[in-house]
């Protein structure tokens, strides 16, 4: 019924709509190019949630729907599911996945830190850098997550932590 | 990897080129050096595992495996008596034509060659006994793609700084015959 289109062209693409942002569109405020992209995840959310969950009955409470999301929401996305689920029990989720596929292709340089001097400050420079440049590719998924959740009728807030590379988490919050 | 022979770097005649055992840095491994550059001959990566002696120094010696590699591709190509058409030999051959150029070899190191359509070509030195590596050369291809151009950091045309990159090509020379 669909139609199809490789894998490698939506990795592609969705590469050069963060870079295109980050650099040309909002080259001096970041911050800005962020919510946008943030925001066109949330439409892309917002949709293939409608399509993914057509035949479905309504999800009785957040963790159901959260728990939808790790599984067959990942799934049809990125062909595998979330790896770990924790939740607090008081509007708070931690979504694991082990090997994030859109981030398993980025990887910093390695000899960037040799040239600096010993001290603390400028060593800590290029990761600082490198981890900025990967955490703008966090918005769009982000997004994606958050814009899934408002349709169903779950209004919250979603940020990303990538303290190791493939391994990323998304922290839920549910806006009481 | 069950295609390449088994006897090919086991038997070692002693050669100034000291066997693959005695490398320092990371033993074991049959590989010597491997350069990667685009179409316009700026030098991708350079990445050496073994190299007893250096004559001249990088740029020089980048710039100097990229005119080889060059004019080699141009002369076996006007040389081919399967082709018909041969044009003239000043003229800077695209990817595609002519014969493909795949090896020499000395008494001390085989030189290893493939050239990818989109211009991006892999040099691969190596001790003289081993096989054929067009199968390697395609999978460090791979890699390539994967690895950096797939790699959202990555400006296409500037040298290679990929950790990932690097780490997986290390891996993978290892096993290579």
């Amino acid at each position: 019924m669909g139609r199809e289109v490789a894998e490698s062209c939506v990795d592609g693409v969705i590469i050069e709509m963060v870079s295109a942002y980050c650099k040309r569109f909002y080259g001096t405020k970041p911050e800005l190019a962020a919510r946008r992209i943030e925001a066109i995840g949330y439409q892309v959310g917002h949709q293939l949630i409608e399509r993914y969950t057509m035949e479905r009955p309504r999800f009785s409470d957040h963790l159901e729907a959260i728990k939808f999301i790790c599984k067959d929401f990942w799934s049809e996305l990125f062909k595998k599911q979330i790896d770990n689920l924790k939740t607090n029990h008081r509007g708070t989720f931690v979504l694991q996945d082990n090997r994030f596929q859109w981030l398993t292709h980025i990887s910093i340089d390695p000899s960037s830190d040799n040239s600096e001097a010993t001290e603390d400050p400028s060593v800590s420079m290029p990761e600082n850098k490198a981890a900025e440049a990967t955490s703008t590719h966090l918005y769009f998924p982000c997004g994606i997550i958050r814009g899934a959740l408002s349709n169903l009728g779950i209004p919250c807030a979603v940020s990303a932590d990538i303290s190791n590379l493939p391994a990323c988490s998304f922290v839920v919050r549910v806006k009481a | 990897m069950q295609f390449f022979s088994g006897s090919s770097a086991v038997d070692i005649s002693p050669s100034p080129a000291a066997p693959p055992g005695t490398a320092t840095g990371l033993s074991g491994n049959n590989a010597n050096m491997l350069y990667i550059f685009n179409r316009s001959g700026v030098c991708l990566l350079y990445r050496e595992w073994h190299r007893p002696l250096r004559t001249l120094d990088a740029s020089q010696d980048q710039k100097l495996m990229f005119g080889l590699l060059f004019s080699l591709r141009s002369f076996t190509a006007k040389m081919d008596p399967t082709s018909v058409d041969k044009g003239n030999l000043g003229v800077p051959l695209l990817p595609g034509q002519g014969c493909s150029f795949y090896s020499f070899r000395t008494n001390t190191y085989k030189l290893s060659f493939m050239e990818s359509p989109s211009g991006i070509k892999l040099i691969l030195i190596t001790h003289p006994n081993t096989s054929d590596h067009q199968e390697s050369l395609k999978h460090m291809y791979n890699l390539y793609v994967e690895y950096v151009v797939k790699n959202p950091l990555y400006v296409p045309g500037t040298p290679i700084k990929s950790e990932l990159f690097n780490t997986n090509l290390d891996q993978y020379v290892k096993t290579l015959i």
